[in-house]
């Protein structure tokens, strides 16, 4: 029986206040914008979910594991393309592109996984983004493909009856319970053995193998399952936009979710959603003041590095948990 | 006589330098071999070589009969032999607790990876007994990074034993700790080999603790074998004396 005096305590954490939060402010947001008959900020808000969930990946990989993706927008673009055939070339099925997508990413992943996985830091950083040059120049270049017009013309697909894509606070809900499941998932993840692993593969990875574990195995499933997530936010983008292009391939996008997550809290998993929200949202907002709209980020990024290393989730968390006198995180929970 | 572990004719190179050249012994299942040299002699590399951590140029190790030379660190943990660190290596951003359960879920053999930790039975159980074994109790919750040195090398040696191995490798596990703390942990190596049966290959500085705890001492001299034999042996060996002994005393005239 375990020594009750050294048993696990159990309890809210600041991170579950933040992950409440923020689920419960999407459904206010929601009834506010069907109040307000709005469109534009609904649709705005699904694409920060979008790449909500490629920042989730991100954090995987980079919080929990402490490897750099720098091409992840790879694996968020295949899945959009994926998404984008099957809809308009064979079957407007919601489900079976999804699967397809998820099934496609996750070979991707193995192979990315396997060339990538090689390597360790710095050198993984470059291999990621090398990878994602290659392919993002190939989809670039294949007239089949729209080469650089991509794919137009996605049709709106039904989702469960009564729901389709083109409905914006139907997809926005759909989209809404698709994070919450990949967040869910991870934050459980997280919780077992195997996450537990990762964790000890971030914080000492030349100890791990002395415990009878090889490391190479458990970071190559972390990269297929980050390719997996990246994949299913991406197949989402060409539902939510009717078109796909060469661009979500491209470093910009990759940059962005590392941003995001850096923004957000790195290794929180819901600060990235956090900074995935708030920088989706300065991005259309300052950019319709100007066409540099960079600036202003690029300067938010380095303010936030300077000030908040850990991230705006990173830094509040303690403060709420000193704040709310809320028990310590468990053990082991990072 | 029931040998454990059969080192056969090792050596490893690093570019020019042969730092362990043509290395061969044996070492006693439930017994403590112990490895001895002066710096430089190539007791760490020796180990490393053992463990799995390098890959030797020539020569063999047998585990229970099994030939396991080159095996990787985690195939050599699953074969049944675990080691420990001369410079501390553990999970310092970790609690204790978790230090111990990363190594005991060896225990669960690749069960339950995707369930919640509390399901892995085998793993908490192990954890406890570590936990009370090496009375770690008021602990548990810290970082593991917190802890006084001498703290740190026994939950070193804690995390190194969780999987159950039947050979521990010990890298200097008294480097750096306190009088007290030394004979502690001199106790504790001598019980696991007498009362728990475990076989223990020990390298070591505290010429003293050597040969009041070890039953086979092993002389390393640059990167040679120099001499075997019991403890009272290897002292009696006149060139082991003025290898090893004579440094010592030569230090101590100074």
């Amino acid at each position: 029986m375990p020594d009750p005096h050294i048993s696990s305590p159990r309890g809210p954490s600041a991170l579950r206040v933040f992950t409440y939060l923020f689920f419960f402010g999407a459904l206010c947001f929601a009834l506010l914008a069907k109040w307000m008959g709005d469109v534009f900020f609904l649709r705005l808000a699904t694409e920060a979910l979008i790449f909500g969930g490629l920042a989730l990946s991100v954090d995987l990989l980079l919080g929990r594991v402490g490897l750099l993706p720098l091409g992840q927008a790879l694996f968020f673009g295949l899945g959009a393309y994926v998404s984008a055939l099957v809809l308009k070339e064979w079957s407007a099925s919601f489900w079976l592109s999804m699967g397809i997508t998820l099934c496609v990413c996750a070979i991707a992943g193995l192979i990315g996984g396997v060339i990538a996985i090689r390597a360790k830091g710095v050198y993984f950083a470059l291999i990621s983004f090398g990878l994602a040059q290659v392919i993002s120049k190939i989809v670039f270049n294949t007239r089949e493909l729209g080469a650089s017009d991509g794919i137009i013309g996605v049709p709106a697909v039904a989702v469960v009856p009564g729901v389709d894509s083109g409905d914006p606070l139907g997809f926005f809900l759909v989209t809404l319970v698709i994070i919450l499941g990949l967040y869910v998932g991870l934050r459980y993840l997280m919780e077992t053995p195997m996450g537990r692993q990762l964790s000890a593969i971030r914080v000492n990875e030349h100890r791990v193998p002395f415990l009878g574990f090889d490391p190479w195995r458990f970071k190559l499933m972390a990269f297929v399952g980050a390719a997996c997530i990246a994949g299913v936010s991406g197949a989402l983008y060409p539902m939510l936009r009717g078109f796909v292009s060469p661009e979500l391939m491209f470093f910009q996008v990759s940059g962005n979710a590392v941003i995001n997550v850096i923004v957000g809290g790195t290794g929180t998993l819901i600060g990235p959603l956090y900074g995935s929200v708030l920088l989706t949202g300065l991005r259309s907002v300052v950019g319709s003041f100007t066409a540099h709209h960079q600036i202003v980020i690029g300067l938010l990024f380095v303010m936030v590095v300077i000030l908040f290393p850990r991230g705006l989730v990173g830094y509040l968390a303690p403060l709420l948990q000193n704040r709310l006198n809320l028990p310590t995180r468990n053990r082991g929970e990072l | 006589m029931d040998e454990i572990l059969s080192v056969r004719g090792i050596g490893v190179n690093f570019g020019a330098l042969r730092a362990v050249r043509d290395v061969s012994f044996e070492a006693q299942r439930g017994k403590i071999t112990a490895v001895i040299g002066p710096n430089g002699a190539g007791k760490s590399s020796l180990f490393n070589l053992i463990s799995g951590a390098i890959a030797p140029s020539t020569g063999q190790v047998f585990f229970e009969g099994g030939e396991v030379t080159g095996n990787s660190p985690d195939k050599m943990l699953r074969a049944g032999l675990s080691r420990s660190f001369q410079i501390t290596n553990l999970f310092f951003e970790l609690p204790v607790y978790e230090n111990l359960r990363l190594a005991a879920q060896y225990l669960e053999q690749g069960r339950g990876w995707l369930r919640p930790v509390a399901s892995s039975a085998q793993a908490e159980q192990r954890v406890q007994e570590l936990i009370r074994q090496f009375t770690l109790h008021d602990k548990a919750n810290e970082l593991a990074g917190y802890l006084s040195h001498g703290e740190q090398r026994r939950l070193e040696i804690a995390v190194s034993l969780a999987s159950r191995p039947r050979m521990l490798l010990l890298d200097e596990p008294t480097q750096g700790m306190s009088h007290a703390d030394t004979r502690e942990t001199e106790t504790l190596i001598r019980n696991l080999a007498t009362e728990h049966g475990l076989s223990i290959l020990l390298v070591e500085h505290d010429v003293d603790l050597v040969m009041n705890l070890s039953d086979h001492v092993v002389v390393m001299h640059q990167g040679q074998k120099l001499a075997e034999g019991t403890p009272e042996q290897v002292r009696a060996n006149p060139q082991v004396q003025a290898a090893y002994f004579g440094e010592r005393q030569e230090k101590a005239s100074c």
